[in-house]
């Protein structure tokens, strides 16, 4: 397939063979299918213990100790040992074959071939490891954090869990872009799931639907994107598309514009599912959902699914011309806007949500800067970090009756039973600041900014260097806010994050402890072992990963997975045709530790002085005195610059009367003229009735003006036949 | 006579539930049901699928000499497909009406059972007379299933249902009778009359250009009133709404596929060549049918009537694929013309099984369901993704595949590869673009549906009290708030196969190959003769074609040098 030409040398990975992929790879997405299925049981028998959780745990940790094993077994003994072909196939079995022509002999087969085989290299082992460690850490927590639901609601909830984790993997591993596109397709219908579990609340129904649509519009745009590569290559399956448009790789400028297209479609799709640019309304509105959920699905897991995609057809990017600058520029932008926004909400999961918005952004813009390596690394310590905050925000809002407003929270540090919440969520804050040297969320933010100055993409780097000083102020605005300052509190209206439930014991106990609120008696029940092991563990791996980032030549661990997949092709292709950018004249390789730590730190210090320095109250603190110097923008900042309101009228309204439109027109109209035509012949029937007066010289009357027409109609068609 | 017996069966039962006292009539309409799938178990071990697309188990008499009438019945892979789509639909429907209808079952069953007869005549008739026959048969016991049986509006809706498609069908016998004609006048050696398939079809391909338009328009005015093609469609969620439970699972599951499977066997078999000429017309129709017929969806606040509704925008992606004209689009459209009938059949099974609880069908009423029947809901949530097209579930493929079918259309005949449309009668990839609008539509009004039916809190006390009233008031009052096992039955074979077609379609694809492939190669021969004919089409092709770039690979030839010049089995096929 290959021929030995350096740039091969790069596509071709750090894996020998598919004999070092152990068979046992191909389980690793069935299992969590087999969680799903007992949970699906537990329904059935009407289970009423946390068995489903337990199951869960079981099922995808089992699978995360199978994708250790994958890891090391593909990592181990074969760097350097470049085969002549990029990952290893592990097939499960035969999904889609359809032979669509008789392929003459010597020609490529004509087929459209998309199996349930996985494709196995160092990028799918990275998301892999993350995807299925945090699953199931997160899995655990949320055997606590559910147990309120004990009975179907736990299975229901785990069973999407799975399914979930199914999914993802199928979109992480699988070989062709179809069976991408079933995993794609099935972390949006668990998300949709999920999303609208508290399915008597109208907002969570509403924000569940919202997502599964504006999905649905990127997935447009990856379907598109599906047909044209088959069009163009004739297989989707990544181990013969590969080497097919390695050869575009090796001659820039020879592919046709439609495979240059074919990046842009697929981009929309990701930014589909990573909520970017336009298509990013529905992942603030999905912490609807439990936050387990919020902290797996929409900040760790799912989300990244839009990079992967970006990562994995690096190649195909790399042959578009305008494809890496789309994804560059839309990754900053929406950044910066979520920024923005993040930094005038009140509601800390939504905070945190559009700084999973941001941080996406970042990723992105570091893709498409040619900096994937340092993508990829944000992708991982973004998804420990951010879920380790999530789990944290959840943990509040689990202990305040539903409390999420930092105006009503203050001073949990000092709490009794807190302690555990507060270090972790200082580490969480930390990293997603940016924090010098000691956070893994440092290194990795460091590396896309310099990449971006260092590959001419200065723009990009002074907006995300911006964006890096708010995201440290809006980061602390809630770390001092919320655990900082006086002990202060006002529980939320609900026991949990939801007001009914289904249980009538359960709705008692509510009603009861809901007269206590107002009694002021209400104490926060701070959480117990699981939450907060699962905290600790994550807080540990965030200071774990720092190491990775020294490992190895290619920008550490994560870099070196990236290198040797199908992500690092480009590296080295754009690193041989793009000149070495500056910051300022100096090597952004270089000084862009100290340009990031001061612009985090920075941040942090304006959050201290505005937020902590001389506050007595929860509810109002420094900032305040700034917000009339800024005129309206804080308030349509804090409005969202009325973005879904926009969409609203722009799309859902207009939507909207053009259906009712067509409703009507279909009644009146279309069916309207199938009636005249009913009508017709009836109406004619009913009008020619007084001839049919019974009277003999009547019919005889008639039937001689009936011959005369007849004859004249005769006369008249004769004539201009002769005419002619 | 194997074949036959799958007619005769269900035709015998519906006369013996006639003439039998009432207490048997279920019985027999289960024997009457069950047992032509015992049969067709036999038919399948007698079948290969391996053949390529020639009629087997050939069953023919001479039924009216003079002008060449037989009855003359066949089966190839497509018939046995949609021959065991509605096999399957029978025991569905009568089981699914045991608790509902409970008035007149005599009538009920008998003509159930007759329609069942008839629409497997359909599938397997080989002469274009039995098949209309047939085909227009099939609306005497729809007709009389809608008026005795149906809602409020029954009376004007059976009557629409009758009138209308008896029109079109009307024009479409016009245009058989105008092939056979052509065929005892100019093909035929000893000027004999005959309806046979393979010999009309034969001579209507050698029919002039200008002869074929107005076949072709006549064959399709009748099968797109059936389908429903866009602006004939209104018949449709008038008939499907008022329809009993089973009517409107056959009407959609069945009946619908009569209209498609009409055009793939006439429209496109009889006449290529004008179906190329005119395949963008009626792509433009289609595609407002998917767009227009969801958005209409959206608005609804009658559940039946949005599934109802759907079908016209689901049809519309199905006829699309079959005027792509290649074996993908085509293999998607016939996939579809079963999935749709598992999928639609299976949503409008659990409306009937609300309806029979509540008796409204008014979405504003029944709210919150997936708290009072969690067995209900999750079947709903499963089915309305099937019918979404969510992948790993039935729906998906044969979706996809027609869209990737009309995306490569143009490319695949007139050897461009622009993404400037598709000029010179064939579709491409804007027509799949915005077709592939529709998949949001899609998910749009049935996400919709499930937020107003499933999720939100239960409907209010009131309602609740209201219902519990019909509830005891009515003599079904044996029925559980939740599924009962009946209905859980009906409905898990149903789930099985959304599954089994979605994770393992292989054997289906395979199966579908040759037929399709033929037909291809018939598409690819029509289209030279287009060219021939209109010299500036083939220009305008040659003119926009992209300049081949001067890539190592060339990948993308694959695709376009495959038009077939002079396939040896097609011929085989056709004669």
């Amino acid at each position: 397939m290959f021929t030995t030409n350096p740039l091969n040398a790069l596509l071709a990975l750090t894996l020998a063979d598919a004999g070092t992929v152990p068979a046992s790879a191909a389980l690793i997405p069935f299992l969590p299918l087999l969680g799903c299925i007992l949970c699906g049981l537990c329904a059935i028998f009407k289970v009423k213990s946390k068995l489903p959780a337990y199951l869960s745990v079981a099922c995808v940790g089992v699978a995360f100790l199978l994708t250790v094993q994958m890891f090391l077994a593909t990592s181990g003994g074969s760097a350097g040992d470049h085969a002549a072909h990029g990952g290893a196939v592990v097939k499960a079995f035969d999904w889609i074959q359809f032979n669509w022509g008789i392929a003459k002999a010597g020609e490529p087969a004509k087929a459209l071939i998309a199996n349930f085989s996985f494709y196995i290299d160092p990028l799918t082992c990275l998301w892999m490891l993350f995807v299925s460690g945090l699953a199931t850490l997160i899995a655990l927590y949320a055997s606590e954090y559910m147990s309120h639901d004990v009975g179907p609601g736990y299975c229901r909830f785990f069973a999407a869990f799975c399914l979930f984790v199914f999914s993802m993997a199928c979109l992480v591993m699988g070989d062709n872009l179809l069976l991408l596109y079933l995993g794609w397709e099935g972390v949006g219908l668990c998300s949709y799931l999920l999303i609208g579990y508290f399915y008597k609340k109208p907002s969570a129904v509403a924000a569940a639907k919202k997502a599964f649509v504006m999905n649905r519009i990127g997935d447009l745009g990856l379907a598109l994107g599906l047909m044209l590569t088959f069009v163009q290559f004739g297989t989707v399956e990544y181990a013969k598309l590969f080497p097919m448009v390695q050869t575009y790789l090796d001659h820039p400028g020879d592919a046709p514009y439609l495979v240059q297209l074919i990046p842009v479609l697929l981009t929309i799709g990701a930014f589909g599912k990573s909520a970017q640019l336009f298509l990013y309304v529905w992942l603030p509105d999905a912490m609807e959902g439990p936050t387990p959920v919020s902290a797996l699905i929409h900040a760790a897991t799912m989300v990244t699914a839009g990079v992967y995609l970006v990562a994995r057809f690096m190649p195909i990017y790399a042959v578009s011309e305008w494809a890496l600058p789309i994804v560059a520029w839309g990754g900053a932008i929406t950044a910066f806007w979520a920024a923005t926004i993040g930094m005038a909400q009140f509601d800390i999961k939504r905070i945190m949500a559009y700084s999973t918005v941001s941080q996406l952004g970042y990723m992105f813009a570091g893709l498409g800067v040619l900096g994937a390596a340092g993508a990829a690394s944000h992708v991982f310590t973004h998804a420990f970090f951010k879920a380790l905050l999530f789990l944290a925000c959840g943990a509040v809002m689990h202990g305040f009756a539903g409390q999420l407003d930092l105006r009503k929270l203050s001073g949990l540090r000092r709490m009794q039973g807190w302690k555990v919440v507060s270090y972790t969520m200082l580490v969480g804050c930390l990293n997603l600041a940016g924090f010098p040297l000691i956070t893994a969320g440092f290194w990795s933010k460091d590396m896309i900014l310099a990449d971006a100055f260092a590959n001419q993409y200065a723009p990009i780097g002074w907006l995300l260097l911006l964006t890096a000083g708010m995201t440290a102020y809006y980061t602390f605005r809630v770390f001092f806010r919320v655990f900082c300052g006086p002990m202060l509190f006002e529980p939320g209206d609900e026991l949990h994050s939801h007001d009914d439930h289904s249980h009538k014991e359960d709705h008692a106990h509510h009603s009861e402890r809901g007269a206590t609120h107002a009694a002021t008696q209400f104490h926060p029940h701070p959480p117990g072992l699981a939450i907060n092991a699962v905290l600790a563990i994550l807080a540990v791996a965030t200071f774990a990963a720092i190491p990775l980032f020294f490992i190895g030549e290619h920008h550490g661990w994560v870099g070196g997975m990236v290198h040797g997949s199908t992500a690092g092709a480009t590296l080295h292709h754009a690193g041989d045709t793009h000149a070495h950018g500056t910051f300022l004249g100096q090597d952004p390789h270089k000084v862009m530790y100290y340009v990031s730590a001061v612009v985090g730190v920075i941040g942090i210090f304006i959050a201290w002085r505005l937020h902590l320095v001389g506050r007595t109250s929860a509810a109002t603190a420094g900032a305040d005195r700034l917000v009339p110097a800024l005129g309206p923008i804080p308030k349509w900042a804090q409005g969202k610059w009325y973005v879904d309101e926009l969409y609203h009228w722009l799309f859902y309204t207009p939507l909207r009367v053009l259906s009712h439109i067509f409703f009507t027109l279909d009644k009146f109209l279309v069916d309207g003229l199938v009636n005249l035509f009913g009508w017709l012949p009836r109406a004619l029937g009913t009008s020619a009735q007084p001839m049919q007066d019974g009277e003999l010289h009547g019919y005889a009357s008639r039937m001689v003006q009936g011959v005369v027409l007849v004859l004249l109609i005769a006369l008249v068609l004769v004539g201009i036949g002769g005419a002619r | 006579m194997t074949l036959l017996a799958l007619i005769i069966m269900p035709l015998l039962a519906g006369l013996l539930v006639a003439f039998m006292p009432k207490q048997n009539a279920k019985v027999i309409a289960v024997i009457g049901t069950i047992l032509p799938i015992a049969w067709f178990g036999y038919v399948l071990s007698l079948y290969q699928w391996n053949m390529r697309a020639v009629d087997q188990l050939d069953f023919s008499v001479e039924w009216f000499p003079a002008l060449g009438l037989k009855l003359e019945l066949g089966a190839d892979n497509i018939s046995m497909l949609l021959v065991a789509l509605t096999l399957l639909l029978g025991p569905i429907c009568v089981f699914a009406s045991f608790t509902a209808i409970t008035e007149r079952v005599k009538t009920y069953y008998a003509w159930l059972l007759i329609l069942q007869a008839a629409m497997t005549g359909v599938f397997l008739a080989r002469d274009v007379i039995l098949f209309y026959t047939f085909f227009e048969f099939t609306l005497v016991p729809m007709y009389v299933l809608i008026n005795l049986f149906g809602s409020t509006n029954r009376k004007a809706a059976a009557t629409k249902f009758f009138l209308y498609t008896f029109t079109g069908s009307v024009l479409t016998l016009a245009g058989v009778i105008y092939v056979a004609w052509y065929n005892a006048q100019h093909i035929s050696a000893d000027h004999a009359w005959t309806f046979s398939f393979a010999e009309l079809r034969y001579a209507a391909q050698q029919m002039p250009f200008s002869h074929q338009v107005w076949v072709f328009w006549a064959l399709m005015a009748g099968f797109a009133v059936k389908v429903p093609l866009f602006p004939l469609h209104t018949w449709l969620p008038l008939a499907h709404t008022e329809a009993p439970t089973a009517g409107s699972v056959i009407l959609a599951g069945v009946l619908l596929k009569l209209g498609t499977y009409g055009i793939y066997r006439f429209a496109l078999g009889f006449t290529p060549d004008a179906a190329i000429f005119y395949a963008p017309t009626i792509a433009v129709l289609s595609i407002i049918g998917i767009l227009y017929g969801g958005l209409i969806c959206w608005v609804q606040t009658d559940v039946k009537k949005l599934v109802a509704y759907s079908s016209v925008s689901h049809l519309g992606f199905c006829v699309l694929g079959l005027f792509a004209f290649n074996t993908i689009g085509l293999t998607g459209s016939i996939l579809y013309m079963i999935n749709h009938g598992l999928s639609t059949g299976a949503l409008f099974l659990m409306i009937g099984m609300v309806y029979e609880r509540y008796h409204t069908r008014d979405m504003n009423k029944l709210s919150g369901l997936a708290a009072k029947m969690p067995v209900w809901a999750t079947f709903m949530v499963f089915f309305t993704m099937a019918s979404v097209g969510l992948p790993g579930l039935n729906g998906f493929i044969s979706e996809f595949m027609c869209l990737m079918g009309t995306f490569q259309a143009g490319d695949e005949w007139v050897g461009r590869s622009t993404v400037g449309g598709a000029a010179g009668g064939n579709l491409g990839p804007w027509y799949a673009f915005f077709a592939g609008i529709g998949m949001i539509i899609t998910a749009i009004y049935l996400l919709f549906m499930l937020g107003k039916v499933v999720w939100g809190k239960p409907a209010g006390e009131s309602h609740d009290s209201h219902g519990h009233e019909a509830h005891s008031n009515d003599h079904h009052g044996s029925l559980p708030a939740d599924l009962s096992v009946r209905e859980i039955g009906i409905l898990l074979p149903l789930a099985a196969l959304c599954l089994l077609l979605g994770l393992y379609p292989k054997p289906l694809l395979r199966v579908l190959e040759a037929p399709t492939q033929e037909m291809r190669a018939v598409y690819g021969r029509a289209n030279d003769r287009l060219n021939e004919l209109f010299p500036a089409r083939s220009a305008a092709a040659q003119e926009s074609e992209v300049p081949s770039s001067s890539t190592p690979v060339a990948p993308a030839q694959d695709l376009t040098a495959n038009i077939p010049t002079t396939d040896d089995h097609a011929t085989e096929g056709l004669k």
